[in-house]
């Protein structure tokens, strides 16, 4: 979470850089050119005293120290008269009467107004027992309450540090390597210290420094007409621009005259080394390692401009508010919409936040963080995704029951529609006078197909092909209740077969909440006469085919299907069959059938079928070959509608089948 | 399948192609049926131009009778014109010819629902 933060955060610096507008800070620099001309680091401080001495006579505002000086100079006189002592007695009594070169720069340092350094340390130094030299700063309102505060210090040798004007603290708060806060003030004891660019400004300006409360949680640096805020900790986001080479001069070209001192007039000169033997290196938020001095140099730079960057105390809550508020948003609208919008919304929400933090930061210095928010949110989402994922998995599962439900009750109505239909060769297996055969191959769902065939008496045979408007259960629920009120009709009915049809559309009529129709071919044929009479409701006329006859259709005159019409009375039509004479009932499931051409098998298929029977087939024979024919024509295609097929052969009457 | 719609004074023209079966005649019945009940009224007549229909099954026929039962209550009329060959012979088949009065040509359905349905189609 932290280090997403810091990401942002960094991003934004990079993509909004601070502009250097200000050269007001100089950085005298203690380079690999000044260590190579006048020996390796530490150099005696004498040297640094004409350093400083040299710098100070360009009279620039302040020289601050970015050096730290917290043990006595090895090469001071006193010292080397020490080590001379017993080799050298003269050489000794003279170097004795020197001043040490502590003292020089402690002197050097007064010619100037300039700033040394503390550093905070967590463990007490004995050598640092009292609280450091510090400026006196003003805390309104406690605002200095929650200041870092260090049990420890480091600080220059007394020597030195007497010539200060004012101290400043070195600490930088490395976050993963990364210079991103820094400890603007903090607490020694009783004192307070504040960062050596701060002091630098403020000794500058000899101003005194006032810390107040500022709005949002924060505190405020206050000196002269400057404000510099503060988390109440005293720790700052700094805003980096560019390292910039031309901050940096050299010490070589100052200790050596080449460079024009005057230059430095009314600068804040920082005077730190960059020499890689001593390394003090850091990484801005912009990707920059930089040596330590240039931090310090934009610091000053970032204050005399007035662009800092703060993260009120009250960011988290905001943060906090804002990811409340995202995810109740998605969360209303998610279940509203679909995963593309949904996505869409998150993504724009997101870039929302991002865009307002941008502008936050670039055009207040605000440090809003929309990370978590962001984060929050996609949480949000991921999970209400998933959920709407798992409801969705569970209606799909529901429907797949439900379909397999369906499926079963279909195959149940499906069996139980087949097993309303006799089996003719069980019913005729000791009848002689008639062949019959049929057979029905139901589509793909429960059809409304249904044939029937029984004796009214000893001698007439009635049978009927039926076809029953719409699928499914609904149809075949309503083909068993036709197929019984037809049986009723025909065994009762005294009269013709149209009178059959008839009484049979009266009857249901009365239970038809559907108006479905039906399409119905019955006949009666008197076995013993080879008397046929039928009676047509809509339905496929019936074939009929006379030994070395050729087939034909009985197009005899009929009415409409069943409850088509509401008073319609049916007239039947009669025909006297030779004997072996065979009859051909048929649903319009063979007729309609379809080639994958799109072609119907037609009357014409059927007559043609029909004709290549030969002289004599049984009426097994006959509906197998009318079955295959149709199969083999919509081969590939599925059967769309019930295919129903019954067939009548009429052998002669019993008496005269003695010789057969 | 989408029905064409044409007007004639108190006539409707509704075009019907394709094929018409158990898997599509619940859509076209329920298209069907909103023409029926705001047009096939009080003397209107709705006319279906079947010379585009290549099929009909006895679902298809339903929905036609069943637009039919809701004309006769409305006191309006449905007429059948331009049968092609196999729907004119599944007609006669089914025996609908009785249920429905059919024309050979649209024309001359419009001439038996008013005057004044033949005299606006002759003018366009």
């Amino acid at each position: 979470m932290e280090r997403l933060r810091s990401f942002v955060f960094d991003g934004w610096q990079r993509l909004m850089p601070r502009d250097r507008v200000s050269d007001q800070v100089v950085v005298v620099d203690i380079d690999e050119r000044a260590l190579a001309i006048h020996g390796q680091w530490p150099w005696p401080r004498d040297r640094v005293a004409d350093l400083v001495s040299r710098i100070a006579k360009a009279r620039p505002l302040v020289i601050g120290m970015d050096i730290f000086f917290p043990e006595p100079d090895r090469y001071s006189p006193a010292v080397l008269a020490a080590r001379l002592e017993g080799k050298a007695p003269e050489i000794a009594a003279r170097l004795k009467g020197m001043p040490s070169n502590d003292d020089m720069l402690g002197t050097a340092l007064a010619e100037v107004p300039s700033v040394l350094g503390v550093a905070g340390l967590e463990t007490r130094d004995a050598r640092f027992a009292g609280p450091p030299r510090a400026p006196p700063v003003r805390f309104l309102d406690g605002a200095g309450d929650g200041l870092r505060a260090f049990p420890g210090h480091l600080r220059n040798v007394p020597e030195i540090d007497a010539g200060a004007a004012g101290h400043g603290l070195y600490s930088l708060d490395l976050e993963g390597g990364v210079a991103r806060r820094l400890q603007l003030i903090a607490r020694f004891d009783e004192a307070a210290v504040p960062t050596l660019a701060v002091e630098m400004i403020r000794v500058a300006l000899q101003a005194p420094l006032t810390v107040a409360r500022a709005p949002g949680g924060t505190i405020e640096l206050r000196f002269g007409d400057y404000a510099v805020p503060a988390q109440s900790d005293g720790r700052a986001y700094v805003r980096y621009g560019h390292s910039d080479r031309s901050r940096f001069v050299s010490a070589a070209g100052i200790l050596d005259g080449s460079f024009d001192v005057s230059q430095l007039e009314g600068k804040l000169v920082v005077i730190g080394f960059t020499g890689l033997g001593l390394v003090d290196l850091v990484t801005t938020p912009l990707g920059e390692t930089v040596f330590g001095v240039e931090n310090h140099a934009q610091t000053a730079e970032a204050i005399l401009e007035g662009s800092f960057l703060r993260r009120i105390d009250l960011a988290p809550n905001i943060e906090a508010a804002l990811l409340v508020a995202f995810g109740l948003g998605l969360f209303v609208l998610v279940p509203r919409s679909n995963a593309q919008r949904s996505a869409a919304l998150l993504a724009a929400g997101i870039a929302v936040l991002l865009g307002a933090g941008a502008l936050a930061f670039r055009y207040a210095g605000l440090l809003f963080d929309p990370v978590g928010p962001a984060l929050g949110a996609m949480a949000v989402f991921g999970v209400m995704q998933a959920g709407s994922l798992a409801e969705a998995q569970r209606q799909r599962q529901q429907l797949r029951e439900q379909a397999a439900r369906m499926a079963g009750e279909l195959d149940a109505a499906k069996r139980i529609q087949m097993g309303l239909l006799p089996d003719p060769r069980d019913i005729f297996a000791g009848e002689r006078r008639v062949d019959v055969a049929a057979i029905l191959e139901p589509a793909r769902t429960v059809g409304g197909d249904f044939y029937d065939c029984f004796m009214l008496d000893d001698r007439r045979f009635f049978f009927v092909v039926a076809d029953v408007s719409g699928k499914g259960l609904p149809a075949s629920l309503f083909m068993a209740s036709v197929k019984s009120i037809l049986k009723s009709a025909a065994l009762t009915v005294e009269g013709s077969v149209g009178a059959v049809l008839t009484r049979a559309q009266d009857e249901i009529r009365r239970e038809n909440p559907e108006s479905l129709f039906v399409t119905a071919m019955a006949a009666v044929l008197d076995l013993e006469s080879g008397e046929l009479e039928f009676a047509n409701a809509g339905h496929e006329p019936v074939w009929s085919h006379r030994p070395r006859g050729r087939a034909e259709r009985l197009d005899a005159s009929g009415g409409p299907p069943l409850c088509v019409l509401d008073a319609y009375s049916y007239p039947s039509a009669r025909r006297a069959l030779a004997r072996g004479e065979w009859l051909f009932a048929l649903s319009d499931g063979a007729t309609e059938a379809m080639n994958m051409a799109r072609q119907f098998f037609g009357s014409e298929r059927l007559r043609t079928s029909l004709d290549w029977l030969g002289d004599d087939p049984d009426a097994a024979a006959i509906v197998t070959r009318v079955r295959d024919d149709v199969l083999r024509f919509s081969a590939g295609a599925e059967l769309a509608d019930d295919l129903t097929l019954l067939a009548v052969r009429w052998n002669g009457p019993e008496g005269e089948l003695s010789g057969r | 399948m989408a029905l064409q719609v044409r007007s004639y004074a108190n006539a409707l023209v509704l075009g019907v192609a394709g094929r018409l079966d158990q898997d599509n005649c619940e859509a076209f019945r329920a298209d069907l049926m909103v023409h029926v009940e705001r047009s096939a009224h009080d003397g209107g007549a709705v006319i279906l131009d079947l010379r585009g229909l290549e099929y009909i099954s006895s679902a298809g026929l339903r929905c036609f009778l069943l637009a039919s039962r809701q004309a006769k209550a409305q006191h309006g009329r449905i007429f059948m014109a331009a049968l092609q060959p196999m729907v004119a012979e599944i007609f006669e088949i089914s025996h609908f010819n009785m249920v429905f009065q059919v024309f050979p040509t649209v024309r001359e359905a419009l001439a038996a629902a008013s005057s004044e349905a033949a005299a606006a189609f002759d003018l366009t």
